[in-house]
């Protein structure tokens, strides 16, 4: 394995966690049930010190709240957002790219728990705005809301992989690409990188949620706009539009990072022409795993990475190229 | 050109950068913290007992540099101490910028603050190494001087928790074993109750918390022995003690300070509101490590199987030396296997047979004695330093003590060693 593999939990309050009193930590060897340190991934935390000074033990988990909304936008046929009250510390801890939680209508049973990015935060206020695309069994759930209340758990923050070059640019030009839906994660990483003074460009395709909801607040951030449809629903792969515009605002622009935002063939398709054409150019992109416990436990977040070893999507942070590329 | 990467950048990483450089390798150190010497921060102690031997006979080989650096930034020559005679006590607080001119001047690169984490393997050699900052650096040969102390989950483990050492893990990120990563399983050491690994000897306190008189005697003389209220006394501790030659009753019945900069207190560790009992001591605070009242950095946990030319066992181009290289203890030690280790990573490279030291000096001694006594549960216990412990007795009992620096430059020509760690072989 020769990735650099770093827990995004890892040295929060929520660790250590399960994982360590299951003996599968994923940073630590100690946790892992060798006896000797073999500290790769290294995150400025000693889990095993951690664990050993909470008596052994896992530190308090996380809880679901009950929650009220504020607000219920219905901005097209499947798609809307909900503003929700949370208090100041969660509202604090989860304005970051990647930030997540999950959702249920209170009457449901806990596996109706949906994850759903956080598109945009309000700290002074403690609200929250998620937008949320009605697809299945939990999202109808929720749509059928009629109450204020909503139960919330959280915060999460692994919504986005490559999350690191995210946070290291600065004065530096970067390229967001979403479609449908995957707007919404794309808006915080937006205001991550305008705030460490980036050029942010921003081509939005409203794909299947039908509209482009997060198109004002990519314009209240001062990003740079272009509507351009990014797949060929035909072939599953991007527009050669889109293929063309990478490779100009990389190869003249002078891009130095790409975030991508969508369905996992977008990824795909950005990272291949990224790899074929500047591998120096940072990637990253949301986290299309299947979320369902998010604590690593369930497993239904697993995923493959290039060489075939499995990891734990719902908390490893990682190079994304690591599972887009060279597939 | 060939290029050598060594893995950190201790007092046996620099040797071994001297020696490569002086064979003519384009010579990388890569240094997980912002300080060279490592441990040899917080050391100082040169030349007591057969250390004096040693560093003459490295000297004599032709890698005088870091002796001459250690010799130049000496607070006391000649001390004396219980157990220990004619000691050079360097000024921890001066020395490492020293070095780092040094090297600087030689040519040699050193990266800091990049920790190898990783390496890609190709048959049986390392061809590149992973940095946690996700670089891969490529090198012809490694030599891995990555010591043995840490991290804390180990000295967690095996001791008191983390201490808030020099090698300062929670901000640099901790040592990782490259040779375990290139497939070959880590040499443990063990204490004398058979658990694993075993605790720095010494701890560091400001001197200017000590008493006034403490603190002349210390400027003076370089040594100041205090007796330990007898309640206190305990011998047991120096049992777990890394350093053996300073593990003789005198050392738990007295408090033994050392003037290298800061006051050397030759004990692993000691209650801070005990020691501020003693007279003289009631303002006590430790420098290094901060938490020297509760514990010391655990070592030995992670030494590579070698061959007496410091190569690793199983892969082609890796050496290794210092504390990595067997359960040696001392700068000496670390200079002098780190010397043989550099010089033998070119011979290695060019396919020639890597020099093995004779046993008819010190330094190859130690080399090929610690390799035969760690293979049994008994020698595995033990540490080797030519200042003190098995090893100390064996060389005087072999002939290979003496401060005749005459007689030490005698010995290396007899066997036709002069200055081969000059030599260029590229």
């Amino acid at each position: 394995m020769q990735q650099v593999l770093n827990c995004i939990d890892a040295g929060t309050e929520y660790c250590p966690c399960f994982l360590a009193e299951t003996g599968e930590c994923l940073m630590c060897s100690q946790l892992q049930g060798k006896t000797f340190c073999d500290c790769r991934n290294w995150n400025g935390v000693c889990i095993y010190q951690e664990y050993v000074s909470n008596r052994s033990q896992m530190k308090e988990h996380r809880k679901t709240l009950p929650c009220r909304i504020l607000k219920r936008d219905i901005v097209s046929d499947s798609v809307i957002i909900l503003k929700i009250q949370v208090n100041k510390t969660l509202a604090r801890e989860l304005s970051q790219p990647g930030a997540y939680v999950f959702l249920r209508n209170t009457k449901d049973p806990d596996y109706f728990d949906a994850p759903m990015s956080i598109m945009s935060v309000d700290e002074r206020e403690g609200t929250i705005e998620v937008a949320i695309q009605i697809k299945g069994a939990k999202t109808r759930a929720l749509d059928e809301l009629n109450t204020t209340d909503v139960s919330l758990r959280g915060p999460y923050w692994n919504g986005v992989l490559g999350l690191k070059y995210i946070k290291m640019l600065q004065k530096q030009k970067a390229l967001i690409i979403t479609r449908g839906v995957g707007q919404a994660p794309a808006v915080a990483v937006a205001k991550k990188l305008i705030h460490a003074g980036n050029h942010v460009e921003v081509i939005l395709d409203q794909g299947r949620a039908g509209v482009n909801f997060a198109e004002r607040y990519f314009r209240e951030l001062g990003c740079e706009i272009q509507l351009k449809p990014v797949l060929n629903l035909k072939t599953l792969t991007l527009t050669d539009e889109i293929n063309e515009y990478i490779r100009q605002s990389v190869l003249e622009n002078g891009i130095k990072l790409v975030y991508s935002s969508g369905t996992d063939k977008i990824h795909q398709g950005i990272c291949s022409v990224l790899q074929a054409m500047a591998p120096d150019v940072f990637f990253a992109c949301s986290n299309g795993a299947s979320f369902c416990c998010g604590e690593g436990i369930c497993g239904s977040c697993q995923t493959r990475m290039s060489d075939g070893t499995r990891i734990k999507t719902c908390k490893t942070q990682l190079n994304p190229v690591e599972i887009y590329g060279r597939r | 050109m060939a290029k050598v990467i060594i893995i950190g950048g201790g007092w046996s990483g620099c040797a071994a950068a001297v020696t490569a450089k002086k064979a003519g390798a384009d010579v990388t150190i890569l240094e997980k913290t912002d300080l060279l010497l490592g441990l040899g921060n917080v050391g100082g102690i040169m030349r007591n007992n057969g250390r004096f031997t040693a560093a003459e006979e490295i000297k004599a080989l032709g890698a005088a540099e870091l002796i001459e650096i250690t010799d130049r930034a000496a607070r006391h020559t000649n001390v004396d101490f219980p157990g220990h005679r004619h000691a050079t006590l360097y000024d921890v607080v001066r020395i490492e910028p020293l070095v780092r001119r040094k090297l600087r001047e030689m040519g040699i690169k050193i990266e800091f603050e990049v920790r190898a984490i990783d390496v890609q393997m190709k048959d049986l050699a390392i061809r590149s190494l992973l940095t946690a900052d996700e670089r891969w650096i490529e090198g012809d040969v490694y030599i891995e001087t990555t010591g043995s102390t840490g991290p804390m989950g180990n000295c967690l483990r095996y001791g008191n928790g983390c201490s808030m050492c020099i090698l300062r893990c929670p901000t640099f990120g901790p040592r990782i074993s490259i040779s375990q990563r290139a497939g070959v399983e880590d040499l443990l050491g063990q204490r004398g109750d058979d658990s694993y690994g075993a605790m720095s000897g010494s701890c560091k306190l400001s001197k200017d918390s000590l008493s006034e008189e403490y603190k002349e005697r210390l400027n003076e003389e370089g040594v100041v022995v205090v007796a330990i209220p007898p309640e206190d006394v305990d011998l047991r501790k120096l049992s777990f003690k890394v350093c053996q030659q300073y593990a003789l009753p005198e050392f738990a019945e007295n408090i033994v300070l050392l003037d290298t900069g800061c006051a050397k207190l030759m004990t692993s560790y000691y209650p801070l509101e005990k020691l501020r009992r003693i007279p003289g001591f009631e303002f006590a605070r430790y420098d290094d490590p901060y938490s020297g009242g509760r514990a010391n950095s655990i070592r030995y946990l992670s030494m590579a199987p070698r061959n007496n030319g410091m190569k690793v066992d199983k892969v082609a181009n890796l050496l290794c030396a210092g504390e990595k290289a067997g359960l040696f203890v001392g700068h000496t030690e670390a200079i002098g296997t780190g010397s043989l280790a550099g010089h033998n990573s070119i011979r290695l490279l060019l396919g020639m047979p890597l020099l093995e030291l004779p046993r008819a000096i010190a330094l190859g001694d130690i080399i090929a004695y610690t390799n035969e006594m760690m293979v049994d549960d008994e020698g595995i216990k033990k540490r080797y330093t030519f200042s003190g412990g098995t090893y100390f007795t064996r060389m005087q009992k072999q002939g290979l003590y003496t401060t005749d620096v005459a007689a030490i430059k005698k010995n290396i020509e007899r066997i036709g060693l002069t200055d081969i760690f000059r030599t260029r072989l590229i």
